[in-house]
């Protein structure tokens, strides 16, 4: 049997929003996945340290308080200085469209606004994290 | 803080009106701002009835609020239940302080959401009024005819506004706030068509304010009380609504209290239960969204961005620096550690609180301060 992919949902930055966190961790979960969730009010340095501990394939990080552009490159940073740049980092939330490029180019692989179906987020994990 | 500015402006406290959200419960259920325990934040809170009752008269000491626990996932029923269970769970720890519950009780507030049902909104409003009054009258045993009052806000569910189609989400304000307005609302807030987006835009705020209006001024629904009362439908949606917040009511006894159940993760494990049993359903079809799982089309929605600027970010750091700078250090340290020492205590917070205001001290000081004696909060995991 193919190893289990281990994913990391993390909310990086002060907003209390976990609705959607929570939601995308179950249907991970439910799609077989190993999901750590790590709560609230995590710091990029928190994130990677969990992420590197768990040997997660992928991490999934979530902001809803405009925090994005600061926070999620910041994870990108540190997990290549801790040499875990392999491990795959996606962000959702409320993400205006000029950012989601910048995200792209600062290493974020894929960006997953409001609306979008689970599938295709479970679809996601598990094309890239095998 | 709004108090030492009313004092500051020569504004007697007794002629203030206004809410305060206060509402420390549900930040543990839903909306997650918490920064101490429990049990030390609601000493604050029942320091604020204390306080307010005898200072500031005509203000609301609380708004205890459904809406973020609807906000984060809960049903109708499970946002009546647990709203209702806090306000109970105030209510008993102002009478254990000492106060009298007549004197309290009549300036405690709520807040609830509107959501897409809409006879099942106006069904949850009305018992929220019908379990209110019969448990404060018989249960606590108050006899001032306004403490069975609940008097509540309401705000349009900012959870239902579609990124797809976002237009669309003015015609669904307007159904949720009409719940809002047949379900005997004191007030509303109708949330602007963009915010899938974005802190609203000038023109979707205008939109918003103008539901209102036509809801107040062109339609005749806030004619007249309760309308509804007397349909078969509604009054057995109502029986139904009340039935299942008892019997939360009984499981969350069955689990200790709300405070209890809080530390067992069961108010944040039943809401996020039903945000994924949500989502399931508008992924399985089962729920139509419009725009969103039915009636799509093709098209990049267009929403005109707000521009907030920088300067404003830099204004306020100035801000904050010169009152730093300007203070008196030596009455800001003295306010700060007589605060610290009543904190230790248990006397009533707020008149040391509103010292180290009226030195300047910012809100992150006063917190630290309360952070070294009450400790934080960490909250049970789960998903």
């Amino acid at each position: 049997m193919a190893k289990k992919i281990r994913v990391l949902i993390a909310k990086p930055g002060l907003d209390g929003h976990d609705r959607g966190a929570k939601v995308v961790a179950r249907a991970l979960r439910d799609a077989g996945m190993e999901v750590i969730y790590t709560g609230l009010r995590q710091s990029p340095e928190d994130i990677v340290e969990a992420a590197i501990q768990e040997d997660v394939d992928a991490i999934g990080l979530s902001s809803l308080s405009g925090a994005h552009m600061a926070l999620f490159p910041d994870v990108v940073k540190l997990l290549k200085k801790r040499g875990a740049g392999d491990i795959v980092v996606v962000g959702g939330g409320i993400i205006p469209d000029e950012d989601v490029a910048k995200l792209k180019r600062a290493g974020v692989r894929a960006v997953f606004g409001p609306g979008t179906p689970l599938a295709e987020i479970v679809e996601y994990f598990r094309s890239s994290g095998t | 803080m709004y108090l030492a500015n009313a004092e500051r402006r020569g504004i007697p406290w007794k002629s203030l009106r206004g809410t305060i959200q206060n509402d420390i419960l549900k930040e543990y259920q839903a909306q997650k701002e918490w920064i101490f325990p429990p049990e030390p934040s609601m000493r604050l809170v029942v320091d604020t009835f204390e306080f307010g009752s005898k200072q500031v008269p005509q203000w609301n000491t609380i708004s205890i609020s459904g809406y973020h626990i609807r906000e984060a996932g809960a049903t109708a029923a499970q946002e009546l239940a647990f709203t209702l269970a806090n306000g109970f769970e105030y209510v008993r720890w102002g009478v254990d302080r000492g106060l009298k519950i007549d004197d309290f009780a009549p300036r405690l507030s709520f807040f609830f959401n509107a959501h897409n049902d809409l006879f099942e909104e106006i069904a949850k409003y009305r018992a929220a009024r019908r379990i209110w009054a019969r448990e404060m009258r018989e249960t606590f045993l108050a006899k001032n005819p306004r403490s069975w009052l609940l008097r509540f806000h309401t705000q349009t569910a900012g959870v239902s506004l579609t990124a797809q189609q976002p237009e669309v989400n003015i015609v669904r304000t307007a159904v949720q706030a009409l719940a809002a307005v047949l379900g005997g609302t004191q007030s509303l807030h109708t949330n602007s068509y963009d915010e899938a987006y974005q802190v609203p835009n000038e023109k979707a705020v205008r939109i918003a304010l103008r539901t209102q209006q036509i809801l107040a001024h062109e339609s005749g629904v806030a004619n007249t009380v309760d309308p509804l009362g007397g349909s078969y439908y509604v009054e057995s949606l109502t029986d139904r609504m009340e039935q299942e917040a008892y019997a939360y009511f009984d499981r969350i006894q069955a689990l200790g209290g709300v405070i209890p159940a809080i530390r067992k993760g069961f108010f944040q494990q039943e809401i996020a239960n039903s945000a994924y049993r949500y989502q399931r359903e508008i992924e399985d079809k089962e729920r139509t969204i419009v725009g969103v799982n039915d009636f799509v089309v093709d098209e990049r929605p267009e929403v005109e961005p707000l521009r907030v600027t920088r300067e404003a970010y830099a204004r306020q750091l100035r801000r904050l620096a010169r009152t730093r700078k300007e203070r008196d250090a030596q009455k800001h340290e003295g306010a700060l550690d007589r605060l610290r020492k009543v904190c230790e205590g248990d006397a009533n917070t707020m008149p040391f609180i509103l010292d180290a205001v009226r030195a300047d001290a910012t809100l992150g000081e006063i917190c630290d301060v309360m952070r070294e004696v009450f400790g934080v909060w960490e909250e049970p995991l789960l998903y």
